[in-house]
């Protein structure tokens, strides 16, 4: 019984969460950072299967969240909408909440196909030159989002509120928080079972001779194409959260900005640590949310100090002058992030007692 | 029938002829030495056989089937294993999973059964754990099972890339130069091992080595080749003797 | 047929912008391996530093009151010195640490890439949003060459690119310094052979490289002189897609790519729609290195088993 006393807390700390969603007692904001948290764990642990296990070096993983924030917000659209671009919806609203794990599928689907378009040069592409492709993968997504003018071209996409509304028409309970419980428990167990079967190993054995892998009978080219799937895959997903709970995309929010963020969180947690990686994630989020309110505080202490010019004033701006100079300070006191490539239960042995996974 | 057969192999890399008109015979249950100067083109020999590299002329059959082209992985599943001159470990993770991870080729199972944990999976898994635990117990290897190979002496680490090779079972065993940066008392473990391996198994082995304390131990019959091409073949006794490898051997090594 | 040559002077001109930065990526990678994500912000850092001196010695506003001609003169060789020290406090703060304490590559990476990041916001948020516009430093001429206008400051770009490229060949291939850059990139083991301690290598390289970046920047503010922070980024990425299509680590390689790149993304905005440019260049780019994994001039990865 002790064992699953972690596995026990989880459940009720997520019952919890969308019980105190439901009567309220989280104000919207409040509900938009908890989700968004796991959105951000998706996104930082898919990447870290091609990043940490395989030991590539994926800069584009944004283009892949796009993929499927698109993919998913079309499939919601022409499944639950009457709109201009599918015509008439395909299924009642009220199926909303029962068929939307399909519109997540899909999404995840299509962003795994596209994840071949990396894979396949991986074959004959390693390192930096492999990092260029991802670069150019990410902008060839957004470009390509941008022209094509049915689905909104620069201008963005709308219309999944709907799908939200129509889910809570049904049962009005906070579904996209539930959603994405759901999202961030499939992608944490899908990776966790998978590093930890012989089958998913050949990712790390890639990583770690990529010789011997091939000689010791480890097929590595549909080794790179499962992980890169997988990986974009699950980013896929995280985008079709994104899109269904702003309820809005645009290509834009999906550039090179979106994968540095990725890549921080990743070796801001540690590469190849499942644990670390979701403490980096929460904690990056809190980071970004926890300085829109530092610093105008900020700004006010210097003013009051008259340490500031007084027409000068602190923006928001500096978020991203902090966030990054954290950064290089981490890397130089502690490069290896977090945990380095162990898991929470490896660095304190003392939680095993606790936690049993399957 | 032979059971690897390599007939006129020939490798250029560019303007070198790294390998000309190569041709070798294997029987079933042989221990045979590949021994020549350095740079030689011995190793080149072992990655065409192996599939890393592809040859430019020659035919390879093993096991009644042509191996020409086939990608590394391939050429393991029918039967073949190898060893690195420099050992080639997975570094970061347990001796045991290295050992696991010989069997990748018969798992049985992919990525849905992994991440659904299916029964299959769980059959494939369980079988696997029985036959590396098998092997590490038959190279005396049972007490670092959980440690990184990295953190072993030289000596194991050679035992566990042996081990790992044997749990494919393979009916071809390819080392390269397994006694390379070994003391004599390894040098010893290692001779004694193979021997073991290659009565209990009643596979084939096929090796380079340069210490000829070991390839003279070993080896039924020896192959020598220089420059590329074969310089004389047959028992080790009469190789020593052969005034053609006496000369190319001169001042490179003592036989 | 005007039109084409006219997009082809054009495309010289981007060219040399590209190669001007990718120089920066090449060098560097040539001799750390690190691909330095900060460069394309040291390309704006220049910009801004030909603005700040350029408007100090300039009459009626400046505090020196020079004339354009001498202005001119002086701020070109004060950038790039400028925009070089820059570089190498880069190097020195951010990223020797880190590779003396012998952190994965990938670590030095993401070092940079936030390092540029800092540079672009913090420009952002000590100057404020208003754009600054470069003062006129060169009496704008138009020759007209059978049909095919050219001004002269593109001519100047174009045979700035040229001038630095035969420097820097002669550098690399000729002195001291230029061949312990190359024998750095074959064995960093080497180089104390030839007497050369391996750091004032490295810091020669980022000199040179931003350098040449903030000769760049100045350049490309004087083309289009409305400045801004954000604009080393995209501008900077595309250098670094030139130097390694070209392949990274070779000089001809950033020039080669960079005059392709420039070629395809203004051949492309000339006859198709403007928003399809990214999307060509970038294709052409995946399309380069799936049938030539190391870039024109690159060698071919090898595995040594």
């Amino acid at each position: 019984m002790q064992r699953y006393t972690f596995n026990i807390l989880f459940f009720l700390a997520a019952v919890a969460l969308v019980g105190l969603a439901q009567f309220g007692m989280l104000d919207k904001y409040a509900l938009t950072i908890i989700t968004f948290m796991g959105i951000n764990c998706i996104f930082a642990v898919s990447l870290n299967l091609v990043n940490g296990y395989m030991g590539e070096f994926s800069c584009g993983h944004g283009g892949f969240m796009c993929v499927g924030a698109y993919a998913g917000s079309l499939i919601s659209v022409a499944f639950f909408t009457d709109s201009k671009l599918f015509g008439s919806a395909l299924f009642p609203p009220e199926l909303a909440p029962v068929l939307f794990p399909l519109v997540l599928l899909g999404a995840t689907l299509a962003a795994a196909l596209f994840g071949l378009v990396v894979a396949l040069p991986s074959f004959h592409t390693r390192d930096d030159y492999l990092a260029i492709i991802t670069i150019a993968v990410n902008y060839i997504v957004i470009s390509i989002v941008e022209n094509i003018d049915a689905i909104g071209g620069p201008r963005g996409f709308s219309g999944m509120r709907k799908t939200v509304n129509a889910m809570s028409d049904v049962v009005n309970v906070p579904w996209m928080l539930i959603w994405t419980i759901l999202g961030l428990f499939v992608c944490v167990m899908t990776i966790y079972r998978l590093m930890t079967s012989t089958y998913g190993k050949g990712i790390s054995a890639v990583r770690q001779n990529e010789v011997a892998a091939e000689i010791m009978g480890i097929n590595t080219n549909r080794v790179k194409i499962m992980a890169f799937m997988v990986s974009s895959g699950l980013a896929g997903l995280a985008g079709a959260l994104y899109a269904h709970v702003y309820g809005y995309v645009n290509a834009q929010a999906f550039n090179i900005l979106k994968s540095t963020e990725g890549l921080v969180m990743v070796y801001l947690g540690g590469m190849g640590s499942i644990s670390g990686v979701l403490l980096a994630a929460v904690a990056f989020t809190l980071l970004t949310e926890l300085l829109r309110f530092v610093i105008p505080w900020l700004d006010g202490v210097l003013h009051a100090m008259s340490l500031l010019p007084a027409g000068y004033e602190l923006s928001q701006i500096w978020k991203w002058v902090i966030i990054p100079l954290i950064l290089v300070l981490l890397m130089q006191f502690r490069p290896e992030g977090f945990l380095g490539n162990r898991e929470l239960t490896q660095v304190f042995p003392w939680i095993k007692r606790w936690i049993t996974f399957k | 029938m032979p059971l690897l057969e390599i007939s006129g192999l020939t490798q250029r890399f560019g303007g070198i002829q790294a390998l000309s008109n190569f041709s070798f015979q294997m029987e079933e249950h042989e221990l045979v030495g590949l021994i020549g100067p350095n740079g030689a083109g011995k190793t080149t020999v072992f990655n065409i056989v192996s599939g890393f590299y592809a040859s430019t002329e020659g035919e390879i059959v093993f096991d009644g089937r042509r191996i020409n082209g086939l990608k590394p992985h391939r050429v393991t599943a029918m039967g073949m294993a190898r060893t690195f001159q420099n050992i080639r470990l997975w570094n970061d993770m347990t001796v045991l999973d290295n050992i696991r991870l010989a069997r990748y080729s018969w798992l049985g199972y992919g990525f849905l059964d992994a991440v659904l944990r299916t029964a299959r999976h769980g059959r494939a898994e369980h079988a696997v754990e029985t036959r590396a635990r098998e092997a590490l117990e038959m190279m005396d290897l049972s007490e670092c099972a959980e440690e990184l190979p990295k953190n072993l002496p030289y000596g194991l680490q050679r035992r566990v890339e042996l081990a790992r090779a044997l749990t494919g079972n393979p009916k071809l065993l390819l080392l390269d130069e397994p006694a390379a940066g070994l003391n004599s008392a390894d040098v010893e473990d290692l001779i004694r091992h193979i021997r073991w391996i290659y009565d209990e198994f009643g596979i084939s082995i096929w090796m380079i080595e340069h210490q000829m304390k070991v390839v003279m131990s070993l080896c039924q019959r020896l192959t020598v080749i220089n420059f590329g091409s074969i310089l004389a073949e047959g028992t080790p006794e009469y190789i020593r003797q052969h005034p053609e490898v006496i000369d190319a051997y001169l001042g490179d090594e003592k036989i | 047929m005007e039109l084409f040559l006219q997009q082809c002077v054009n495309a010289l001109q981007w060219g040399s912008f590209y190669a001007l930065i990718a120089l920066g990526y090449t060098l560097v990678y040539g001799v750390l391996r690190l691909i330095n994500f900060a460069h394309g912000d040291i390309f704006m850092v220049g910009a801004y530093i030909a603005f700040f001196v350029s408007t100090a010695f300039l009459a009626p506003d400046g505090v020196f009151g020079f004339s354009r001609e001498l202005s001119l003169a002086l701020t070109i060789p004060l950038t790039m010195v400028f925009t070089s020290i820059v570089g190498v406090a880069l190097e020195r703060i951010a990223y020797r640490p880190l590779m003396r304490k012998g952190a994965h590559r990938l670590y030095v990476v993401i070092t940079a890439l936030m390092c540029g990041l800092i540079l672009e916001n913090g420009n952002l948020a000590l100057l404020g949003a208003s754009r600054k516009t470069l003062p006129t430093l060169l009496d704008k001429n138009i020759y007209s060459l059978g049909g095919v206008a050219v001004t002269n400051l593109k001519l100047w770009v174009i045979f700035a690119a040229a001038f630095v490229f035969v420097v820097l060949h002669f550098i690399v291939t000729k002195t001291r310094m230029g061949m312990a850059m190359r024998a750095v990139s074959w064995d960093k083991f080497a180089l104390p052979l030839m007497g050369i301690p391996l750091e004032r290598v490295i810091v020669f390289t980022f000199i040179l490289g931003s350098s040449v970046a903030g000769l760049g920047g100045m350049l490309f503010a004087m083309s289009y002189p409305v400045l801004e922070p954000y604009m080393g980024a995209m501008t900077g990425w595309k250098a670094f897609i030139a130097a390694v299509v070209g392949g990274i680590g070779d000089i001809r390689g950033a020039f080669a790519g960079g005059f392709l790149l420039a070629f395809v993304e203004i051949m492309v905005a000339a006859f198709l729609p403007s928003t399809f440019r990214d999307l060509f260049a970038f294709s052409i780019l995946l399309f380069i290195l799936w049938q030539r994994p190391t870039g024109i001039f690159g060698k071919p990865l090898t595995t040594k088993i």
